[in-house]
């Protein structure tokens, strides 16, 4: 089949996304960087490419509410940015609560301004859902339509951001490459309603109702099952990302982290979103100058790739994380905590550092990464380097 | 669009060009090439900062060159992108025209490219309307010309000033002895960029974007639009 290319915005590779995943409802509020692809979806549905039902709501609170409504039922989709998604966060709990495979793109806006970081994502950390990051145009479209096959997943079945930074990516242009129609109907089955709604189904949903208002069930029963389905999204995202990779020929690390040029290296650059994209030229210049440092781009934060990082530790001496987030009060960048986290267990523990980057926009230069990268290689190398956290 | 935005705000926006993936997604500090809309902007911002040496200024000029008040190690290519949108699509929607003016500079793109890239973003009258902007900017483009013996522009508008004059295609001029001093351009005008002086309306020119709305709703046809000139 003749391979179709189209010069797009971020922006509108999220629409094709969800167009190709066929989606039969998509809840609307427009915020900028975010607006875009709702009018793009608007349009694919006027001009009759995109069967579905467009609702304009009132708020992102209600736009969350609907979708959660119509998650039981049809294949749905939503898309916010920064504020918009923090209005979002009463019903996110319950949509995890409610084990629905709702599907959001999160275009990245800072709460504190209009340019991206990641601090609207990472304050609905722990709503359950589960958060994959995009460094490119062609990845957020190819990244949405593997999100519905991960979310619904019967091991899994629980919500579903995938989120690519605001400006950055939401209004550049680039060559994407548009998957066909057939193969990804092929590639996605149609959507299996999670819950009983017809007469006949009236047994079933009497045994659902019992088991939610037993008075004997562990009230804790309902965390430890949501952590169970987000620990096994770990398996199933690495294998979706591999299935996609037979069908359309490109897939993203293993799914879960994406390691570039790491063979023969002593430490690591770790980062997420365009930040990692940046950084990927920086690391092809350090190792033309013979600097042995390598990329770890993380592509799903939830579930976290725990077993990745310990595993990464085994050949990098030194980890320089780079955070676009901060969890004021602890000792650096989210992911720094994560990894950290995630490193305590294994006994040769390299030396970690971090740096907040590009908050509320802040440009995140080539020559940045590089001299990030030069620290975390002084760090391999045994030199003792400070500070540990520091703002680049 | 929100409030009181109209087109013609100073914009930067970056492009990169290469055969493989182009994973670097910081800004382009050192460009081979600058291409400017406005005319006027080099007044307001720095345009040639960071520019490679040897490197080409495209602008929307009128003249030649030389003689667009630009000066420094680098060429300056000129196409009057303003006239000729004018007069292809009846608006001062530069953006067609330039990009027939680069094609014929940098010879990195061809005529057909563009009009097929139009074609596939257009139809009917918009597209064809387009296309005559970027035939007739790439037969009258001005080809880079030398300015490394001339000074560097000068420029005039600091940051945080807020004079947006460089923002109008066209001017508002009143008569005065047709104004009726009804106050109408007084209430109307977004920018509060009219005042009321013995009875008349009055413009403050630094302030005015030249958005029209006081041409428009004159019920006395007082306020003509005249286009500005260099």
């Amino acid at each position: 089949m003749a391979k179709k290319f189209e010069v797009m915005v971020g922006n509108k590779a999220v629409a094709y996304a969800a167009k190709l995943a066929r989606v039969k409802y998509v809840s609307a509020f427009p915020i900028t960087p975010q607006t875009t692809i709702v009018q793009y979806l608007a349009d694919m549905m006027a001009s009759g490419e995109l069967d579905a039902e467009y609702v304009t709501m009132e708020g992102e609170l209600s736009c969350q509410a609907s979708a959660i409504t119509a998650s039981t039922t049809v294949r749905s989709f939503t898309a916010t940015s920064g504020p918009g998604l923090l209005y979002m966060h009463h019903p996110m709990h319950m949509t995890s609560w409610a084990r629905l495979p709702l599907v959001m793109a999160v275009v990245h806006r800072s709460t504190k301004g209009m340019q991206p970081d990641q601090m609207d994502t990472m304050s609905q950390r722990d709503t359950g859902w589960l958060m994959l990051e995009c460094q490119n145009s062609q990845e957020l479209l190819d990244t949405g339509i593997m999100s519905f096959k991960i979310a619904e997943d019967p091991r899994v079945r629980l919500p579903l951001i995938f989120a690519g930074d605001g400006y950055i990516l939401s209004y550049t242009s680039e060559p994407v490459e548009i998957p066909a129609q057939e193969e990804v109907d092929a590639f996605l089955p149609p959507y299996k309603r999670p819950y009983p709604m017809y007469p006949e189904e009236a047994e079933e949903a009497r045994a659902l109702m019992s088991e939610m208002w037993n008075p004997f069930v562990d009230p804790q029963k309902v965390w430890a099952d949501q952590q169970q389905a987000a620990m096994n999204a770990k398996t199933v995202i690495k294998e979706v990302n591999a299935e996609f990779e037979k069908w359309f020929g490109r897939s993203y690390g293993n799914g879960l982290v994406e390691e570039y040029k790491c063979e023969d290296v002593d430490a690591v650059l770790v980062s997420m979103g365009t930040i990692a994209s940046t950084a990927k030229t920086a690391i092809d210049q350090m190792q033309k100058n013979g600097k042995k440092i390598g990329l770890v781009a993380i592509k799903s934060f939830k579930p976290f790739p725990d077993e990745e990082f310990q595993r990464i530790a085994g050949y990098a001496k030194a980890m320089g994380v780079i955070d676009r987030n901060v969890s004021t009060g602890t000792r650096g960048g989210i992911t720094f905590t994560e990894i950290r986290h995630a490193l305590y267990d294994v006994d040769e523990r390299p030396v970690t550092l971090n740096f907040h980057a590009g908050m509320r926009g802040k440009e995140v230069r080539v020559e940045d990464l590089k001299r990030m990268a030069e620290k975390t290689l002084k760090a391999a190398n045994g030199e003792k380097v400070s500070p540990i956290v520091e703002w680049a | 669009m929100y409030g009181t935005e109209r087109r013609g705000a100073p914009v930067v926006s970056f492009l990169r060009i290469g055969e493989q993936r182009i994973n670097e997604r910081d800004l382009v500090h050192e460009p081979d090439m600058v291409i400017v809309l406005d005319p006027l902007l080099g007044k307001s911002v720095p345009i040639t900062d960071g520019l490679k040496k040897g490197g080409i200024v495209l602008i929307n000029h009128p003249h030649k060159g030389r003689e667009t008040g630009l000066g420094g190690d680098f060429k300056v290519a000129t196409v009057d992108a303003t006239n000729i949108a004018l007069d292809t699509i009846g608006r001062p929607i530069t953006n067609t025209a330039i990009l027939g003016a680069f094609a014929k500079v940098t010879g990195s793109v061809s005529l057909e490219s563009i009009e097929k890239a139009i074609n596939d973003q257009w139809s009917g009258r918009i597209a064809e309307m387009n296309i005559n902007a970027v035939r007739k900017a790439y037969e009258e483009a001005n080809m880079p010309e030398d300015v490394s013996d001339l000074p560097p522009q000068k420029v005039e508008v600091k940051p945080g000033e807020r004079d947006v004059s460089s923002w109008r295609v066209f001017r508002p001029e009143l008569d005065k002895e047709k104004c009726i001093g009804c106050k109408r351009c007084y209430i109307l005008c977004p920018e509060v960029a009219i005042g009321m002086v013995d009875g008349k309306a009055d413009i403050n020119y630094p302030y005015c974007k030249g958005c029209g709305i006081c041409v428009e709703e004159c019920p006395v046809k007082a306020i003509e639009f005249v286009q500005e000139t260099l």
